[in-house]
C-alpha cells in the first residue's frame, strides 16, 4: 500500500507541474495586456521600461517561465497589481475560506447522498427510492445560482431567517480560523451556500450509491452475510455500503473537480470571501498575478483532493495492494 | 445413524415470479434428514437444488414463493418462527452453508478469520480472542495454517477459500451442515482433497449434512441417503446402496449411464439426449417425458405421485413395477439415442 501511496504522489507531482506550465501558456496568451492594469502608456518611456523590467516582462519566453517555476515552488507568486499585497497573503486567507465552504458542501453532498443511497437501495421502489431519484435529478438540473437565489429570496429576504450573504457579520473580523469558526454569524452564513451546492451535487453520489448497492446485494457473499444469522442492518452496512462505497470514492475525486465551478458561482452569489470569488474579481479586472495565483491554487486542491481519494480508496479496498506491485 | 428426523420437509414448493409467467423451481419436494447422516441430492444444472436449499434458509430473492405443509427442524415449525428468531436461533448456529459459489462467498474487504469471528460472535457471547481460538482450531480441522486467518480472501487459492467456508460451516456445532455443490469451480486434483477432507470431517463430527451435486459419482461414496431431482422434482429417493444397486427411476437408470462409475468399469458413457424442461407455466405430465425412452402415453397428461417400492426407497413413475426389465433396457445406447 505504501508503494501505492508513493506512486500516487509521484502522479500528482507530475499533474501539478503540467497544470503550472498550462497556466504559464494560457496566461500569456490572454487578450488584454496585463501590463495596462499597472503602466499606464501615458507615463514616460523610461518608468515604463523600469517597471516592465521589474515585472521581467522583458525577458525571452523561456527564461520568463524558468523564473516562474523558480517563483512557484519558492513561493514568490507576485503582487497584485491592483492592490500591491502579496499574492500569497491574498490566497493563504481566501484559501480557507473556499475550504471550509467546499468542506460543509462536499460533507453534504456524500453524507447525504450516500445514506440516501443506501436506504433507497434497500427500500427498492418505495416510496422514498422514488421521490429521492425525482428530486435529486431535479435539483441536479437547476443551475446553483437559481437555488442559491430562491433560497436568498425566501429564507433571508422574505422570512429574515439566514443573512444574505457574506462570511460573519460586517465589522466583526475573526482572528483567525478558532475565532472564525467560534462565531454563530459564521455558522449563519454558511447554512445557505452548502445546501445550495449541496443540492446541485447530490444526485450523483445518491445515485450511484444505490446502484452500486443493488449489484453488492446481489453478490454471494450478501447472500452468505445473511445465511449466518447477522441482523438485516450489518448485512446492510458492514458488507453491503463497505463494498459499495468503492465506487463512490472514485467518484468523489471526479466530484471535487466539478465542484470548483458550483463553488465560483456561489461564492458569488453569497459574497463568500473565498477563491472563487476572488478568481471572478480579478480576471475581470485583468489582475493577472493574483488571477493566475487563484487558478494554481484551485488546481492544487482539486488534485490534492484527489491524491486524498486515492490514499482512501487504498484503505478501503485491502486488494488495491495487488494492483500496486503488479501491473500499473 | 439415529431414527430422529432433524429435518422434516413435506410437500415443499417454490415457484419464482417473472414476467414469463411463474416458473415452478421447486414441486412436491418432502424428505427427511436424520441425525448424523449424509443426504445427497443430485440432479442437473437448473433442476431445483438451490432454490430449495434458498427456501429452507429464507434466502430467496424476493420474486421466489415457497409454500410447504410441514418444514420441521428438531421439533421447531420453521414456518411460522419469526424473522428474528430464525435468524438468531436457526441461522448458522443449527444450521449453516457452504454455499455453491464458495468461491465468491468471502467478502473481500475483510479478513477470512474475521469474517468467521463474525459468524461465531453473532450467536456466542464470547471475546475476539476465544473466537479466534476457535478459528484457529477450524483451520486446523480442514487442513489450513491457523496464521492464514489474518489474509484477505484474495490472498487465498479456490480451494483454500473452499476449506475456509467449510470452516465456517463448522463454527457453531452446527445440527445440520448444508453443502452446495461444495467442489463446482475447482479443478479435480483440489475437489478431490476437498471431498476427502469432508469425508474425514463427517466421520469427526456429530452433526447431519445436505450434500447437493449435479455429479451423481461424488454422492455415491458419500452418503447413506439420496434423492435424484429433476425439473423441481425428487424423481426417486433411496438408500444411497439401493439406489446404487436397483435404480428404478428412468432418470437415475439415465444419469448412471452418463457418469463414470466404479462399480462397473468399461461400461459406455450414454448421455441423456435432449434438455432439461423448462418450468413455465403448471406442472401436467412428468417432468422427464420429453427425454424419457419408457414414455407411455399417460406419461403426457398426468404427473405420477410418489411410490414406495421398499422401505425408504420410493419413486416418481408410472412404470415403477417394470423396474427390472427398464433396467436391462437402459443399458443400451439404442434405447436412449433411437426411439425418439
Ligand atoms: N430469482 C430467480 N428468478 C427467476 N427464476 C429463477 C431465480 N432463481 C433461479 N431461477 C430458476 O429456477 C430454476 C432452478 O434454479 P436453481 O438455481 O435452484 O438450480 P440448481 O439446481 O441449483 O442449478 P445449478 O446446478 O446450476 O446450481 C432455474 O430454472 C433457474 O433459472
Ligand atoms: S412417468 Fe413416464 S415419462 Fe416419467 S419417467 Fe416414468 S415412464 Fe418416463
Ligand atoms: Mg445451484
Amino acid at each position: 500500500m505504501f508503494d501505492y501511496i508513493l506512486r500516487r504522489l509521484g502522479y500528482t507531482l507530475i499533474t501539478l507541474f503540467a497544470v503550472a506550465t498550462i497556466l504559464f501558456v494560457i496566461f500569456r496568451m490572454l487578450p488584454g495586456d496585463p501590463t495596462l492594469q499597472v503602466i499606464s502608456p501615458a507615463m514616460d518611456e523610461a518608468v515604463q521600461t523600469r517597471m516592465k523590467e521589474a515585472f521581467g516582462l522583458n525577458d525571452p519566453m523561456w527564461k520568463q517561465y524558468l523564473i516562474y517555476l523558480k517563483n512557484l515552488v519558492t513561493l514568490e507568486w507576485g503582487r497584485s497589481f491592483v492592490s500591491a499585497q502579496r499574492v500569497t497573503d491574498i490566497l493563504a486567507y481566501r484559501f480557507w475560506n473556499t475550504l471550509l465552504l467546499m468542506a460543509a458542501g462536499m460533507c453534504l453532498t456524500l453524507v447525504l447522498g450516500i445514506g440516501m443511497g443506501i436506504v433507497m437501495a434497500w427500500r427498492r421502489n418505495g416510496p422514498l427510492d422514488v421521490c429521492g431519484t425525482v428530486v435529486g435529478l431535479v435539483f441536479q438540473a437547476t443551475p446553483p445560482f437559481i437555488t442559491g437565489l430562491l433560497l436568498l429570496i425566501v429564507l433571508s429576504y422574505r422570512l429574515g431567517i439566514f443573512p444574505t450573504g457574506g462570511m460573519y457579520p460586517a465589522g466583526q473580523r475573526p482572528d483567525g480560523l478558532i475565532d472564525l469558526l467560534l462565531m454563530p454569524g459564521f455558522w449563519q452564513r454558511i447554512v445557505l451556500p452548502t445546501i445550495t451546492v449541496g443540492a446541485y451535487y447530490i444526485a450523483t453520489p445518491m445515485l450511484i450509491m444505490r446502484d452500486s448497492m443493488l449489484e453488492v446485494l446481489g453478490s454471494d457473499f450478501i447472500e452468505l452475510a445473511k445465511a449466518k444469522g447477522l441482523a438485516p442492518s450489518t448485512v446492510m452496512f458492514r458488507h453491503a455500503a463497505r463494498n459499495a462505497l468503492l465506487g463512490v470514492v472514485t467518484l468523489a475525486g471526479i466530484m471535487v473537480g466539478f465542484a470548483v465551478g458550483g463553488q465560483v458561482v456561489v461564492e458569488s452569489l453569497f459574497s463568500w470571501p473565498g477563491m472563487g470569488q476572488l478568481m471572478v474579481e480579478s480576471a475581470a479586472s485583468h489582475d493577472y498575478p493574483v488571477a493566475q495565483g487563484t487558478f494554481l491554487m484551485l488546481a492544487i486542491l482539486v488534485i490534492g483532493l484527489n491524491f486524498l481519494t486515492d490514499v482512501a480508496y487504498s484503505y478501503l479496498d485491502p486488494r488495491i495492494k495487488i494492483s500496486a506491485t503488479g501491473i500499473g | 445413524m439415529t431414527t430422529k428426523a432433524v429435518l422434516e420437509v413435506r410437500d415443499l414448493n417454490v415457484r419464482y415470479n417473472t414476467s414469463a409467467g411463474p416458473i415452478h423451481a421447486v414441486s412436491e419436494v418432502s424428505f427427511d434428514v436424520f441425525g448424523d447422516e449424509v443426504f445427497g441430492i443430485a440432479g442437473e444444472s437448473g433442476c431445483g437444488k438451490s432454490t430449495l436449499i434458498r427456501a429452507l434458509l429464507r434466502l430467496l430473492s424476493p420474486n421466489g414463493i415457497c409454500e410447504s405443509a410441514v418444514i420441521s427442524f428438531k421439533g421447531h415449525d420453521l414456518r411460522t418462527m419469526p424473522d428474528r428468531e430464525f435468524r438468531k436461533d436457526i441461522l448458522w448456529r443449527e444450521i449453516s452453508l457452504v454455499p455453491q459459489s464458495a468461491m465468491n462467498s468471502l467478502n473481500p474487504v475483510y479478513r477470512v478469520g474475521a469474517q468467521i469471528v463474525e459468524a461465531i460472535r453473532a450467536h456466542r457471547r464470547c471475546t475476539r480472542a476465544t473466537a479466534r481460538e476457535r478459528v484457529a482450531e477450524l483451520f486446523d480441522v480442514v487442513g489450513l495454517q491457523a496464521d492464514l486467518m489474518d489474509s484477505y480472501p484474495h490472498e487465498f487459492s479456490g480451494g483454500m477459500r473452499q476449506r475456509a467456508m467449510i470452516a465456517m460451516a463448522l463454527a457453531l456445532d452446527p445440527a445440520l451442515i448444508i453443502m452446495d455443490e461444495p467442489t463446482t469451480g475447482l479443478d479435480v486434483l483440489v475437489q478431490e482433497r476437498i471431498l476427502r477432507r469432508i469425508r474425514k470431517i463427517r466421520d469427526a463430527i456429530a452433526s447431519s449434512i445436505i450434500l447437493i451435486t449435479h455429479d451423481i459419482a461424488v454422492i455415491a461414496e458419500m452418503c447413506d441417503r439420496i434423492a435424484v431431482m429433476y425439473g423441481g422434482r425428487f424423481m426417486e429417493q433411496a438408500r444411497s446402496l439401493d439406489l446404487f444397486e436397483s435404480p428404478h427411476h428412468p432418470y437415475t437408470l439415465g444419469l448412471k449411464n452418463a457418469f463414470p462409475s466404479i462399480h462397473a468399469v468399461g461400461a459406455e458413457l450414454i448421455s441423456i439426449p435432449g434438455f432439461p424442461p423448462g418450468l413455465i407455466g403448471p406442472q401436467t405430465s412428468c417432468p422427464f417425458e420429453p427425454r424419457c425412452p419408457f414414455r407411455i402415453e399417460r406419461c403426457a397428461t398426468e404427473t405420477p405421485q410418489p411410490v414406495t417400492i421398499t422401505e425408504q426407497h420410493e419413486i416418481r413413475c408410472f412404470r415403477s413395477a417394470e423396474a427390472e426389465s427398464l433396467r436391462e433396457l437402459a443399458k443400451s445406447k439404442a434405447t436412449w439415442h433411437c426411439s425418439n
